[in-house]
Formats: C-alpha cells, structure tokens, sequence
C-alpha cells in the first residue's frame, strides 16, 4: 500500500529498478540505488539514535545526495527540513532551534559557516556528510554513500506520521515551520501524477528550491509515477539562455516553475532557437501569472500544454487550471481553477458563512492535501482553521484558512482576488510585509518602518520601503539595507529603503502605505528591460 | 577605478548589502547563490548602462557570469 511517501521510491525501485530516479549534472542515481541508498542512511540515522517524528535538517544545495536524504529521513520515522543554504545564518539558525533539531544533513562547504553552528546551539548533535567538527557526531559522506541496504528500518509509520516541514515567512518577525505528513503528501503527489499523466517515460525538472513547496511535486509526483527528477544546476538554474539550453540537452518533459522562470525563458531564453519540443506540461504555479505574457509563453511552446497549479504551502496544492488557447486581447487573468480530487473548497464571508455563487469571500480548503498545523504555534493553529460543525454537531469538519480572497464564477472556477492580509508575492516567493517591518524595526536607530510592493514591470512586484529616525539617530538607507540582509532571505530585502522626515498619515493617523506605494510605483511600469535600468539607476 | 573594482563593488554593496565583505574576484556567485534571479538582471542592467554596451541574450551564461573576474574579461573582449 503506497501509505508513505518513500514507499513510492521502494514500488518503482521493484518495477523500473534500472530507471533513472534522479539526475543531476550529468550524475545519475536509478530507481534501485535511490532504494538502496535511503535504506543505507535511513539505518545510519537510527543508529545514531534517531526517533518517530524527529526532524532532520537537510542544509546543501541540491544534489544526488539531498535526494537521498529527503527519502532517507522519512525512512528513519524522521521529517526533513530543508534549510535555504543561502539564507542568512540568523535565519537558518531560528529553524533549528525552532523545530528541536538533532541530526543535520550538510556538507563541508556549508560548515565553513561556523557561526551558524555557534548560532544555532539547541539540541544539535549529529552532522552527516561533515567531518571532524569539535563537539559535535560526524560522518563523511563518503561513508554515507557507501552505507547502503536492501530494506527500510523495521519501524511502525502510519500515513499520519510527519513528512516534512517548510518554513515560511511569518507576520510576527519569525519564519513558521509549515508541518505535513505522509497523508497530505501523498494526497497531492498522487492526485498530480494522475492528472498530469506522468509515467517512467516522463523526465521532470525541479527549478525549485528544496525549501519551496513546488519541489515537492518534483520529487513526489515523479517517484509516483516512477519518472525521473532532473535537478537544474545551481549554477545555470539563474541563467535563462543557458537554462533553456539545459532543457532541450535534457529532453525535460514536464516543466514545473513560478512564472517569473517562465517570462525570463522568454525575454532573455533565445527559445526560438531552441527545440523543445519535449516539453508536453508547463506547469506553473506561486502567484498570478498576467495574461498578456502567459499567451506570449504559450505562443513559444507551442507544443506544451499548459496548467495553473494553485494552493499555499499549507495545502500542497488544492486547485488547478488546465490553461485553453488564450484569444488576442484578452486582459483578464485566468481562474485558478477548481479543487483537485479530495479536496473540497467554500467561500466565506467575515461571519464564516458561506457566501452566495458569485460573491467574494475567503477560500477555506479541507481535505486530504491540508498540512498537520505549525510547528509549536498554538495560536496560529488556533486562528488558521475554521471548523464547521456538522450532523447536528456530533462532528466537525476542519477547514483551512487561505487568506485568500475569490469567487466563483459562472463556468465553475475559481477566480483569486487579492489577500485578506499583508501577505504579497515577489517573484513567486511569499513574503509577510509585517515580517519585512520587523526586520526593518530592529536597527537601533528606525523609529517607524513601512514596506510595501511596487509593480515591477514583469507582472511581479518588488518590495520597496521607507523608515523615520528615531530622535537623535541618523539612520542611512544602505545601513539599514545591510542590516536587514542579516535577517531576511534575498527576496524579502527591499530593493530600496528611504529615509523619511515623517510618514504620510491616514486620517486614523496610522502610515499611509497605499500613499507610500503610489509615489514609489508612479512611472516604474515600463518593458522589462527597460525597468531593470530604472532598478540599476535607483540602486 | 578598473572594471574589476567597480563591478566588486556594486556587487558587494548594491546586490548584497555588505553581507559578504570578503567576496573574491574569483569566487563562483552562481553555484553558491550569492547572487539570485533578481540579481543577476541588475547586474546585467548595471554593466548595460556603466559602460554602454549590449549584452545579448545569448552571453548571459555561466563562463561570463560566474564569477567577478569572469565578467572583467566578458567586459574586455567585448
């Protein structure tokens, strides 16, 4: 029975054992050495005293080997936490001690960052793929790669067991560990690989971080389907020409990105040049991707289908759009579609009552994709379901909150309105503004801080802000830009903060942000190319 | 200033806001994500518009952008 998510990599391991699982940069594991190589570290993590329900931080760029530790982990009874590699040490370090994490899956590069380990203190005390760091059980990879077994650890996990966390930003100045289980794993990646037809046959790219849910499907959907995972290089995965390149060499068929990716493919991709011809799903998901581009994307691959993927990390992903030819002209963006299979979805209005068809409201989703809760917060497990009583109030049906504000229009789908909250998309990457001002607040001398989104030419926006002195400090705009980059991953800093005698003032008295956002976007909607002088110039 | 400095500097201060003040010039800013998507679009806007050349699609690849150094000699041949 497929009830965990590595089972699905032991079922293609005893079908398609020769198969490609995963390949990056020209390496290659197949579907029997993923097995084999799980089992292996898998045995080593319990050895070194690994418990059920134990979270394990996986801290390296992506790899052969981080492939293995996502399967391994969950083998082990344990769930991964991928940790950006490249966010700030603070940052990184919060996530370890949040989540009580013991073992740590890295590598030697990463730990020349010494002061993370000084940082992060808690409860760590295993490092797997480090060697000889004082204080702490280390294991080469050398001997990780060469621990390799024919079976899982003999252990008792239920479908209900922790998979994996990701982090996300949080609006009260601290990312939140976002906890899901096999279950709603499974729920998606198994609802993804029917849907999207995927066989051994299939090779998928991952362009996503392993912090990003989109990986998820990546890695999940493909071991479902027993297709292969074809990691984009670090060093390229930035570089639209060369990833363009890199998509025709690896004859990917299915493609799974932000939009953002997609509309750097097609302004600086030279796609015309390329055949890709291999491509039969583009798969896009993060935020709204604007009309007029999308038909300028679908135009240049023009054999790929194209399909919205839409959901918050809370929820894997719980709608989706399977895109028609789009007419010339047509401005309007498109639906985000209708509930996947298990998945139910209502819209609500402030009371929790369900809304008239056509009316905006939130979206609430139930089902078997909606994550377990946060880790360690009460109250936003608290605040972050809505649950309905149901049979004359002997049961109730938990529903998760979105935030997200939609309708339901006359074809059936789901139209995505804007948020309830101060929650924004900057290039597909979610980002709390509250948590931005946060960062911003805690140099000494900022007395009040706003940040706010501005258009950024691309459909996207970017996040700009604006902060007072406090009596007696003169805070200058680049200290306080070197301060944040401390704090926030790169996506989250503003590209820009100035300094302010005093803040335009709502008539309640509070910081005008719309006034704020208005002064900043006026005249920075232009051609992408142009706009990235206009960014250089300010910079 | 040379082109080699001017570059280090905007990408220590502009891109990543001292938060790396011992970035070599032969330090790889791709394969260690110093520099992300956004990033690489100002410093491509950035080298456009300081000394007035076009670069075509086609040169933003990993031999003229991986590393500071790289992109001195880009800028030299072209």
């Amino acid at each position: 029975m497929l009830h965990l998510l590595p089972r699905a990599v032991d079922i293609a391991a005893r079908r398609f054992p020769e198969r490609e699982a995963v390949r990056c940069s020209g390496a290659f594991l197949t579907y029997a050495e993923l097995a084999s190589r799980a089992n292996g570290l898998a045995q080593v993590l319990r050895y070194q005293g690994l418990k059920r329900g134990d979270r394990v931080g996986i801290f390296m760029n992506k790899s052969l080997d981080s492939a293995v530790a996502m399967h391994g982990i969950m083998k082990a009874g344990g769930a991964y936490v991928p940790l950006d590699p490249f966010a700030p040490t603070s940052r990184v370090a919060f996530m370890i001690r949040d989540c009580g994490i013991r073992h740590l899956v890295t590598t030697d590069l990463k730990l020349d960052q010494t002061a993370l380990l000084a940082e992060a203190t808690g409860e760590l005390s295993h490092l797997i793929g480090a060697t000889n760091r004082d204080g702490y059980e280390c294991l080469a990879w050398d001997d990780v790669r060469g621990a390799t077994a024919a079976d899982p650890p003999d252990i008792e996990l239920t479908e209900q067991d922790l998979a994996y966390i990701l982090y996300t930003s949080g609006s009260t100045g601290t990312p939140k560990g976002i906890v899901h289980t096999h279950r709603s794993g499974l729920s998606f990646a198994v609802w993804a690989a029917e849907t999207y037809g995927l066989s051994c046959e299939d090779r998928i790219s991952n362009h996503a971080p392993l912090h990003f849910d989109l990986s998820t499907f990546d890695f999940f959907a493909a071991a479902v389907a027993a297709a292969a995972t074809v990691i984009v290089p670090e060093a390229i995965s930035k570089l639209p020409a060369s990833l363009s390149g890199w998509i025709e060499r690896e004859r990917i068929s299915v493609w799974y990105s932000v939009p953002f990716a997609l509309m750097q493919l097609l302004e600086r991709g030279g796609l015309q040049d390329r055949d890709l011809s291999s491509l039969r799903w583009v798969l896009f998901a993060g935020e709204v991707f604007p009309t007029k581009h999308l038909r300028r994307v679908m135009a240049a691959l023009p054999h790929a289908r194209f399909s919205n993927l839409y959901g918050p990390t809370e929820t894997n992903v719980c709608t989706f759009y399977h895109v028609p030819p789009l007419p010339p002209g047509l401005e309007e963006a498109i639906p985000i579609g209708k509930p996947c299979a298990n998945v139910e979805s209502l819209i609500v209005d402030g009371e929790n009552a369900p809304v008239k068809p056509g009316e905006t409201g939130e979206l609430l989703i139930r089902g078997g994709v909606v994550m377990r809760g946060y880790w360690g917060r009460p109250d936003l497990n608290e605040r972050g379901f809505f649950r309905r009583r149901v049979f004359n109030d002997q049961y109730e049906d938990v529903f998760y909150r979105t935030g997200d504000l939609v309708r339901l229009i006359p074809d059936g789908n789901l139209k995505y309105l804007g948020r309830k909250d101060r929650q924004i998309k900057t290039r597909g990457y979610r980002v709390e503004l509250d948590e931005v001002e946060a960062a911003l607040l805690s140099f000494p001398g900022v007395e009040e801080a706003a940040a706010f989104p501005v258009p950024d030419g691309q459909g996207s926006c970017l996040i700009e802000a604006a902060v007072t002195a406090k009596a007696g400090s003169a805070p200058t705009g680049p200290a306080v830009l070197n301060h944040v980059s401390g704090k926030l991953p790169s996506y989250a800093v503003p590209v820009k903060v100035e300094v302010l005698a005093s803040f335009p003032r709502t008539s309640t008295g509070k910081i005008d942000r719309r006034k704020l956002q208005e002064r900043a976007g006026a005249g920075s909607e232009g051609e992408p190319k142009q706009q990235v002088s206009v960014i250089a110039e300010g910079a | 200033m040379d082109r080699k400095t001017e570059l280090m500097e905007f990408v220590k201060e502009e891109l990543l806001h001292g938060r790396k003040s011992d970035l070599r010039d032969d330090e790889d800013l791709l394969s260690a994500g110093i520099i992300d998507s956004l990033g690489i679009l100002q410093l491509v806007g950035f080298v456009e518009k300081r000394y007035g050349v076009q670069v075509p699609d086609e040169d933003v690849v990993y031999e003229n952008f991986h590393s500071i150094r790289a992109l001195a000699d880009y800028l030299g041949r072209n």
